[in-house]
């Protein structure tokens, strides 16, 4: 049976270093960052005050003033995401094809601002003085099935929450769905916003980047000194098509999806397993799914995250994968300059994978210092030092979650 | 629209319920046949502040006695129902999960507040002592995909692993992509279901809706109040037709596809136009058509306008025909336990074809017009059934429908 094949059309990012895949892709050729001081909640009394935060976030800006009212955070980043989306994709949403398309989100922490709040109002103000026009929001499945409320999209909605693999996930189903002929088109989305709860949470477990004090906040992935996450937020959503459709509309095509792949590590609940099982199983399956071979691949976008274990266990992964090819293959992460988004990791990862075949830059790590001796792979450092970068065409993105799920997904140039 | 001839069999060999009205699925079932309800006076949380105090919350459950203490204190009561239903489930399906390919084993759950009592913990310590009192334990156990690799990490799986939070509707839509992980080939085995716990947020914000029953609830009766809030756990042993036959399994069902849509209308209020979508999606996508469908497992939430708006759905897919055809609502008895609910409703789905016995909906008083449909009212009815369909919508409209049919 024929492959079936299926295509990226459409890019919308709102992130903390742009919003809209131009300005995303520019600030990653000038390694820029995104972290900055927190504002949106008062973090004078704890040691960390920065984070991944989208300060110029305007939702009005994109999608007019109307219907925002009872919105919270959440569903407004992926709102915005999804028409800058459609737009970039040029799709006309009608009552032709809205059955024929799908919404398929991953979001992990993208309700629980609002469901805390709820909860905390009740217990202080009594259950009696809630509003109830906030509890539609408090359900993780809000944003997006606000997208599909917003743009006509009936064929499905679903929302999938698989921490840091959740954007690599919602893709593979919305694939799924595209080579079972449910659909023809899929909006893949992922969201997390900036909030007081997920920031705390990440704070007292001691994963924020200068919890103790003693080391700045920082995001260094691969770096001697790195020494914990930098929480961040934002929303990613592309649209993907079954080929042909894509071609019939004649609509830009920045990549296929070549293969994916997830699988569970049952090493250890709430850290990685230290021998990087699942990292390997899981890039292997992506190239078998793909009908690659590791020398095949030009460049990987690694989970890295700047913590201590997760990076250095990948290092190792991609060393046990890939062979002597590890020596050589540039390695990058868009973590350097975002943070961690969590569910949105793999959104943003895949957006910066589809700039470099489209604009021929490979984004470099930035904040990288010092090297340690036991991440030593071909590292993107400085401007795309080395790289022969009209040769990118096949690019491996990872996402792995401390929580067990791996997933990873390869995209080429449209062949 | 999935081409048949690709299709593989899939079949259930194993269930594990815990709820209510029973913990295990015998009891389960006993429980459900002779219309017994599983609401009670709310316990979990001090209710006397609002408008209504039941609810279907589970008052004898023990986890350690089925998963030790030393694996259930690590996890909130959504993980431990969810482990301890994995558990059954595995143990009624005979599986050896030791000597198989754990590779080719997965997990696929729904849930729609996932840990609400571990949250509901932490913002209670949050407005009394302040947010850095809070106990990093808590917070450790609050996030979702916890509830999958809690499962996944006891039975040692390394297969596909997801949490579905498409709300009410969320084990349905969990039971599906764990048939398609068959389907596709990237599993032969899939623990599939849903778990939540009671959530005090979904307990308040349905009561300030408005929409929650005081007493009882009476899905499609005319005087029906609302819906009420409930707990629970349901997971099925999904595995190849032709690895349950190898290994001799009992099989209660097969499952011949499901279908999905989504309104896109509005977050709260349910169209009967893609209700019927969904349901007509599910049919297409099994292969069957209105003359074989022998029983609705009703999504039947008790409210206005679900059980209008199911009822014009079902009247606009099958017309006359619906008259023949029984619909009843388990949630009569269960109230509704969320991202639980379809999948506990799957299972007693599984167990009316096996057993020729349809569950009733129970507190039926008085007849509705506006749900013209043979609800089973309050007993349980002996028919052959040979193919069900299992409806759940949820908040935001995701809706979907499974196909199940008798083995």
């Amino acid at each position: 049976m024929e492959k079936t094949r299926i295509v990226i059309t459409g890019i919308g990012i709102v992130s903390p270093i742009g919003i809209g895949k131009d300005f995303f892709w520019q600030s990653l050729k000038e390694g820029k960052s995104g972290v900055k001081p927190i504002t949106l909640f008062d973090v004078s009394k704890y040691k960390v005050k920065v984070g991944g935060e989208i300060s110029d976030f305007d939702p009005e800006e994109i999608l007019g003033k109307r219907g925002l009212l009872d919105l919270d955070r959440s569903t407004k980043l992926l709102l915005s995401s999804a028409k800058l989306a459609l737009d970039d994709a040029g799709l006309e949403i009608n009552e032709e094809n809205s059955s024929r398309m799908g919404v398929s989100v991953g979001t992990t922490l993208g309700g629980l601002d609002s469901y805390s709040k709820l909860q905390r109002e009740a217990f202080i103000e009594g259950p009696k003085y809630t509003n109830p026009s906030h509890f539609p929001n408090v359900g993780v499945n809000s944003p997006a099935s606000r997208v599909g409320i917003k743009f006509k999209i009936t064929g499905f909605n679903s929302t999938i929450s698989t921490g840091m693999c959740s954007a690599l996930d919602a893709l593979g189903y919305a694939c799924d769905f595209i080579k079972l002929n449910r659909i023809h088109t899929g909006m893949v989305g992922a969201v997390e916003d900036f909030s007081i709860e997920a920031f705390l949470g990440g704070y007292k477990l001691q994963y924020l980047s200068g919890f103790n004090g003693k080391n700045d906040p920082i995001s260094c992935p691969f770096d001697k000194n790195r020494n914990g996450i930098v929480l961040a937020e934002g929303a990613s959503t592309f649209v993907v098509e079954e080929i042909g459709e894509a071609l019939k509309r004649k609509a830009h095509i920045y990549g296929e999806i070549l293969g994916m792949a997830s699988c569970f590590d049952p090493a250890h609940l709430y850290k990685y397993n230290p021998k990087g099982q699942g990292m390997i199983r899981a890039m292997r399956m992506a190239l078998k799914d793909a009908d690659l071979n590791p020398v095949d691949i030009d460049c990987i976008f690694a989970n890295a995250n700047s913590t201590q274990d997760a990076d250095k266990i990948e290092v190792k992964a991609i060393k046990e994968v890939f062979g002597d090819k590890a020596k050589t293959v540039p390695v990058t992460s868009v973590k350097s300059n975002i943070g961690e988004s969590f569910s949105v990791s793999g959104g943003f990862s895949l957006a910066a994978a589809l700039g470099v075949m489209e604009e021929d830059f490979i984004p470099s790590l930035i904040n990288y210092a010092e090297q340690d001796p036991d991440c030593d792979l071909n590292f993107v450092l400085g401007e795309n030092k080395n790289q022969k970068l009209s040769h990118v065409s096949k690019i491996m993105v990872n996402t792995f979650s401390f929580n067990g799920a791996h997933s990873v997904a390869i995209i080429g140039k449209l062949k | 629209m999935h081409d048949p001839r690709m299709k593989k069999r899939i079949v259930v060999t194993g269930l594990g319920v815990v709820s209510s009205i029973g913990i295990g699925h015998e009891e389960f079932w006993k429980n459900l046949l002779a219309g017994k309800s599983g609401v009670s006076n709310i316990e979990c949380f001090d209710s006397s502040k609002h408008r209504t105090h039941n609810g279907g919350e589970i008052k004898s459950f023990d986890p350690e006695k089925y998963v030790g203490f030393r694996r259930s204190r690590l996890m909130g009561r959504t993980s431990q129902m969810a482990l301890v239903a994995a558990k059954l489930a595995v143990e009624d399906a005979d599986l050896n999960i030791k000597n198989s390919d754990k590779t080719r084993i997965g997990v696929s759950l729904g849930a729609a507040t996932g840990e609400a009592q571990v949250i509901e913990g932490i913002d209670k310590v949050w407005v009394t002592q302040g947010e850095d009192k809070v106990d990093t334990k808590l917070i450790r156990q609050y996030s979702f995909d916890n509830i999958p690799s809690n499962i996944a990490n006891a039975f040692r799986l390394q297969g596909p692993v997801r949490i579905f939070t498409t709300a009410c509707a969320a084990g349905n839509y969990a039971i599906g992509y764990g048939y398609d992980m068959l389907q596709t080939g990237r599993a032969d085995k899939m623990m599939v279901g849903g778990s939540d716990d009671f959530s005090y947020v979904s307990f308040t914000g349905f009561n300030q809706l408005g929409a929650v029953a005081p007493e009882k609830c009476q899905p499609f009766d005319k005087n029906r109040k609302g819906m009420m809030v409930g707990e629970g756990a349901g997971i099925m042993i999904l595995e190849l037709l032709e690895d349950a036959l190898k290994r001799k399994a009992k099989i209660y069902a097969e499952i011949l596809g499901y279908g999905l849509s989504c309104d896109a209308y509005h977050m709260t209020n349910p169209r009967s136009e893609g209700l019927a979508q969904c349901i007509l999606n599910a049919m297409s996508e099994a292969d069957i058509s209105i003359e074989n469908v022998d029983y609705i497992c009703a999504h039947g939430t008790g409210t206005k306008l679900n059980d209008a708006a199911e009822s014009a759905a079902l009247h606009k897919v099958f017309g006359e025909k619906i008259k023949e055809i029984p619909v009843s609502s388990i949630k009569s008895m269960l109230a509704h336990t969320m991202g639980a609910a379809s999948a506990i409703e799957a299972i007693a789905c599984c167990l009316t074809v096996k057993n020729n016995i349809i569950p009733p909906t129970i507190n039926y008083e008085t007849a509705d017009p506006g749900c013209d449909i043979d609800c089973v009212p309050n007993e349980a009815r002996e028919k052959k059934v040979n193919i069900v369909l299992n409806n759940a919508f949820a908040f935001g409209a995701n809706n979907s429908c499974l196909v199940i049919k008798k083995f």
